[in-house]
């Protein structure tokens, strides 16, 4: 029903969403070139936008800490960070331009895409098992994370990752998805019966972006909390 | 072309998985090259600063407590000394006063004594003298008295002028 009018690309035998990777793409460079420029001309009394850079910095780092309080923690502050200011950057961005030339989108948010947040799950899921294995050895590990408590628990554990894996993906993805597809449902509204409809639209449109832009802050924290809390899980014994 | 429910009928686009990949690590990267990097150091630095601060801080006021304490001490030390100063000036005074007495009542004991001694060393000499005088008195007299001649009329005479002295003498007195 809502195709996004995606384009896909085959490429060395790959395929590529055009307007997946384009819209990646504009929410690194608008991550890097952001933080590049609060991160400029720092001082040890801080002001303007180092402030704000700090500020986020702290929260991040709040938010590792309290999943993994111990010198742990250290290790993934700058992972935490950049994948908050990275998923905060993406959500936005399709609640403010939407980029789209014919029938295909070159600019939305990037989150709107399941292949984006499975990346960035798979990511995570690929981190978390890392450093279970770097900070308890293979065997260690392996017990820590599938044997404990009790050894009987084993297929629980083992399906415990794929769940984890796939809610964690998947949570972001719908929510930001559903969204833009209500984003898009009332500008159709608006566009129906003319001024009939695109009157009342307005308002529901401004308040329907407003409640996205809550949620899109809040599910880039709980993306990052969880990714903390499943690391946490991987490098703390139980 | 196998399709699933979640990614639609075009599949699954492994070119975005891997092109999402290494964009985030690049990001990363450059993130933490220009703006983690720099700013997780200056924060530390903030840290370590306010702490040293901090401890300096605490060193400085302990420093001003123990020079208040050893201020204290001395004004203390000061004023005992002052006393004890002020104590043995009134002591020496009282000494000195006592000397200064004892000598000027000797002083005048034996200046006493000495005027005793001139005066009867004086008086010793006038008496002396007085009789050297009246010896040397009477032996003239006597000269006197012999060189004349013992006549009864001299003798009357002579007896007579005397006691006419001795009347005059009475008449004056």
């Amino acid at each position: 029903m809502f195709d996004d009018g995606s384009k896909i690309v085959k490429l060395f035998g790959l395929s590529f969403n055009v307007g997946n990777c384009v819209a990646g793409l504009v929410t690194a460079i608008i991550v890097c070139a952001v933080l590049i420029w609060l991160s400029r001309n720092l001082q040890m009394k801080p002001t303007g936008k180092q402030n704000i850079l700090e500020w986020i910095v702290d929260f991040t780092n709040g938010i590792v800490k309290s999943a993994i309080p111990d010198a742990q923690g250290s290790n993934y502050g700058l992972f935490a960070f950049v994948l908050f200011v990275f998923i905060f950057v993406a959500n936005q961005l399709g609640l403010i331009i939407q980029f789209v030339i014919g029938d295909v989108t070159y600019v939305k948010s990037p989150t709107a895409s399941p292949m984006t947040t499975l990346t960035l799950a798979f990511m995570v899921l690929v981190i978390t098992h890392l450093a279970g294995v770097v900070r308890f050895g293979f065997k260690g590990y392996f017990k820590n994370s599938f044997l404990s408590p009790y050894p009987a628990l084993f297929p629980i554990k083992l399906m415990e990752q794929f769940t984890n894996f796939i809610t964690l993906a998947l949570r972001l993805y719908g929510n930001i998805y559903a969204g833009e597809v209500l984003l898009k449902l009332i500008f159709q509204l608006a566009q129906s019966h003319g001024l009939l409809t695109f009157i009342p639209a307005i308002p529901l449109e401004l308040i329907w972006q407003g409640f996205s832009v809550f949620i899109g802050s809040i599910q880039a924290y709980v993306f990052v909390t969880l990714t903390m809390v499943y690391i946490s899980q991987k490098v703390e014994k139980e | 072309m196998y399709s699933t429910f979640l990614l639609g009928d075009a599949g699954v686009q492994w070119g975005d998985f891997l092109f999402y990949l290494i964009m985030f690590i690049i990001m990363l990267l450059i993130v933490k090259h220009f703006a983690w990097g720099p700013v997780t150091k200056m924060m530390d630095k903030r840290a370590t600063k306010i702490s040293n601060d901090i401890d300096s801080a605490e060193k400085a006021r302990k420093e001003a407590e123990d020079l208040a304490a050893k201020r204290q001490t001395a004004l203390e030390n000061s004023r005992t000394e002052a006393a004890g100063i002020i104590d043995r000036a009134k002591q020496n005074g009282e000494q000195q006063k006592a000397s200064i007495v004892n000598a000027a009542n000797e002083e005048v004991k034996t200046m006493k004594a000495n005027a005793k001694k001139d005066i009867q060393q004086e008086k010793q000499d006038a008496l002396s003298s007085v009789k050297n005088d009246v010896a040397e008195l009477s032996i003239e007299i006597a000269s006197k008295i012999i060189q004349k001649e013992l006549t009864p009329e001299s003798q009357k005479e002579l007896v007579d002028s005397y006691i006419e002295g001795l009347g005059k003498q009475n008449g004056n007195r």
